[in-house]
């Protein structure tokens, strides 16, 4: 059983970039949400074993998803993938319970040095 | 009106992406400076007719006085004007967060403003440039106004263009009064050209 990682970020020019910035030969099945309300709603069904969540987004935002994800118990490892770069807003989403922050624009060298120190990225 | 006329969704689509990353990178600035937490919106993009522009500034801040700088850049055949308007009541607190100390006189408000606009305006303009790979190069700024209207505002924005694009940008710092909008303007035929580097990114 492969593991499930979720895109969720309201620009499809974003989850272009966040994807193709994935390692290549990281063995995942990659699901996308549009806005923190689908990315909750995806994350219950089982498609964010990793989460890869933007901040500013329309609906619900990220500090929402955060929220949701910690009071519901939800199985997710979030990194935030935020062009919010002031240290408080780092600081905010660590305390709610992300694992890493990832500046934007994303690249392949970013994820992939995030993936590893985490040791989310096993096998490769 | 409509935006398909110079852009097409996946092209709006990026441009905001572009402008959230390079708002992030001036408000970091913006924090740093103010020692505050600076709340970031989802930027507006559109493309307006030179009628809309009044409209486009009235939306902008809820107070009626305002003071306002503008900055165009240029770089790589396209031109742009960036438009700073801070409502008038948001001195007061810009001032105690940058421990200015004395009497808020018209100068220091201009001080204050000068100040404000030279980071936001200079590191977004900069974010936009480096995701797209152009060297913006920025000219001086100019005081549209200190406690004017949005009319007189309005006046000025209104010289020989009929469709733009349009970034705006609305700024609020936490915990206390301070508002402003920043606004970037872009003619049609600038579009034109920012569309080819979006292109070639969305490719």
């Amino acid at each position: 059983m492969s593991l499930n990682v979720l895109i969720c970020d309201d620009s499809s020019f974003a989850r272009k970039q966040m994807a193709r910035a994935l390692p290549e030969e990281w063995q995942v099945e990659v699901h996308f949400a549009g806005d923190g309300v689908e990315g909750v709603d995806a994350i219950r069904e089982g498609k964010g074993d990793v989460v890869f969540l933007d901040l500013t987004m329309p609906n619900m935002d990220g500090y929402g998803v955060l929220e949701t994800i910690r009071r519901d118990d939800l199985p997710a490892m979030v990194i935030v993938v935020s062009g919010d770069i002031q240290p408080d807003a780092q600081e905010r989403v660590k305390k709610l319970g992300a694992m890493a922050f990832i500046k934007k624009p994303i690249d392949a060298d970013k994820a992939r040095s995030v993936l590893t120190e985490y040791g989310i990225m096993t096998g490769a | 009106m409509s935006a398909a006329a110079i852009i097409n969704e996946d092209q709006r689509d990026c441009y905001q992406e572009l402008t959230n990353v390079a708002m992030g990178q001036a408000a970091d600035r913006l924090a740093r400076l103010l020692n505050a937490y600076v709340v970031l919106p989802i930027p507006k993009i559109s493309v307006i007719e030179n009628s809309d522009l009044n409209m486009a500034l009235q939306g902008a801040t809820s107070d009626s006085s305002v003071s306002a700088v503008c900055q165009g850049f240029i770089g790589a055949g396209i031109s742009g004007e960036a438009m700073l308007m801070f409502n008038d009541a948001s001195f007061a607190s810009l001032a105690s967060l940058m421990k200015y100390s004395g009497p808020l006189t018209q100068a220091a408000e201009l001080e204050l403003l000068m100040d404000t606009a030279s980071v936001l305006i200079g590191a977004c303009i900069h974010g936009i440039g480096d995701q797209l790979e152009i060297v913006f190069n920025q000219g001086h700024p100019v005081v549209l106004g200190q406690h004017c209207g949005m009319a007189d505002l309005v006046a000025y924005g209104n010289n020989g263009w009929d469709k733009a694009l349009a970034i705006e940008i609305h700024y609020t710092i936490e915990h206390v009064n301070i508002e402003c909008e920043l606004l970037l303007l872009f003619t049609e035929e600038s579009v034109r050209a920012l569309n080819k580097k979006i292109d070639y990114l969305l490719d």
